[in-house]
């Protein structure tokens, strides 16, 4: 059982289509594993759609009307195709929404070594958005103290970790704001990868850890801006 | 008297979508068309005011989707309003996104687990219908600062901050009152 999941008014925001499309990718990570949270964003889904379908504006019927066959004439090439729902094989450990950056498995992506223990591999940067990336921790390693300077979400893909507010493991989903200062540190038995999802770059504050924080800057997509 | 018309238009709709996915019917989809294109117009200009190609490109998009992906829509999982809705909801990020202030390359297609994988359940069905008239009945009760700020949220798709900031009111006062609706209306599952 999870014991980290989205609060009730990010899934609302995830059904209705408000949450920033890099949250949102970081909820569906985590519905992937939440059976519970899959049926709350059900529900949720449902007051949206009871919303839409009483909700119709008046329009001229001869517009209407020149719409509908420009439908009906694009729909003869179409006919044949099948979305091919892709679950294959070797990489079912690696959730449906994040296998379009993932294809190969986790040791096939770029990781930049930050630490000798701590890696990082940048899965997507929206320009002007958040920046997604995985970060992989070693067994038993501490991550250097951070804070954050904007919303951090964190979704724990593989392994475990742990902080001053508790345990961490696969599925769960964390959201971390930034009066939130603190140094996760990875459980012995195994590595951790987790997708993290950052409005602006972490900004280390330990000593020597701090040297990281003009990389960390250059690497997130808002950088460009300061 | 409204909810039994409904459910009538419902089951109609209902036929049509299995017209559409078994037979390839062009006239049920042209049904279909009529009843949904100006709901889903209605719901894109609700978050763009007077941006009427959007909704017809948006309209027109999620019809062609519906054409498309008949096959995967299964009525245990959810109704038809609802699996029309998120389609709707995804088309609009969609266009958002390609057409919008930022770029990005997420896909909210990649978002669509949470509706297919469920497995076809009986129960569920009737669960799911009775969560629905539930919810239609619920709906016209809420207090209309309620109904506010969940049209806020749901149809012209503003955030919980972008809602908080037009409607000049603090954002846990908004939170609070899309929480207070959601317990009117039995969303919130305990854990």
């Amino acid at each position: 059982m999870l014991s980290c999941h989205p609060t009730i008014d990010i899934l609302t925001e995830y059904a209705a289509g408000s949450l920033p499309l890099a949250h949102s990718l970081g909820v569906s990570v985590h519905l992937d594993q939440c059976p519970h949270c899959r049926d709350q964003v059900r529900r949720l889904n449902n007051i949206g759609a009871e919303l839409f379908s009483e909700h119709s504006a008046e329009v001229r019927p001869d517009h209407m009307a020149s719409l509908k066959s420009k439908v009906m004439a694009s729909l003869v090439n179409h006919e044949e195709t099948q979305a091919a729902v892709d679950d294959n094989t070797a990489f079912q450990h690696i959730p449906r929404s994040l296998r379009r950056w993932i294809p190969q498995g986790f040791n096939d992506l770029n990781w930049m070594p930050l630490t000798p223990s701590f890696k990082l591999a940048t899965l997507s940067n929206e320009s002007g958005g958040a920046q997604i990336a995985l970060s992989r921790v070693k067994p038993g390693a501490r991550l250097p103290n951070h804070t954050h300077t904007g919303n951090e979400i964190t979704v724990v893909l593989k392994g475990a970790f742990s902080d001053d507010e508790g345990l961490y493991r696969e599925g769960d989903f964390i959201c971390r704001d930034h009066n939130h200062k603190h140094q996760p540190r990875v459980t012995k038995d195994a590595e951790c990868i987790c997708l993290i999802i950052l409005d602006s770059p972490i900004e280390f504050t330990g000593w020597f850890t701090r040297l990281l924080n003009p990389i960390m800057r250059y690497f997130h997509p808002n950088s460009a801006a300061t | 008297m409204n909810t039994v018309s409904e459910t009538k238009t419902d089951n109609t709709l209902l036929v049509d979508m299995s017209q559409v996915a078994q037979a390839r019917d062009t006239r049920a989809l042209e049904r279909l068309f009529d009843h949904y294109a100006p709901r889903i117009r209605a719901f894109c200009l609700s978050s763009q005011p007077g941006a009427n190609l959007m909704a017809d490109d948006i309209a027109q998009e999620v019809m062609i989707r519906i054409w498309n992906k008949a096959h995967l829509y299964n009525p245990s999982t959810a109704s038809l309003n609802t699996w029309v809705f998120t389609i709707a909801r995804n088309a609009r990020i969609d266009y958002m996104r390609k057409n919008g202030r930022y770029q990005s390359d997420i896909d909210p297609e990649d978002f669509w687990s949470e509706m297919a994988d469920e497995n076809a359940d009986p129960f569920r069905e009737a669960q799911q219908q009775r969560d629905q008239v539930r919810i239609r009945e619920g709906l016209t009760q809420l207090p209309s600062e309620q109904q506010q700020v969940l049209s806020k949220v749901y149809l012209e798709g503003k955030s919980h901050s972008e809602a908080s900031e037009e409607l000049g009111l603090p954002l846990g006062t908004v939170k609070s009152r899309v929480r207070l609706a959601l317990n009117k209306l039995s969303v919130i599952i305990k854990r």
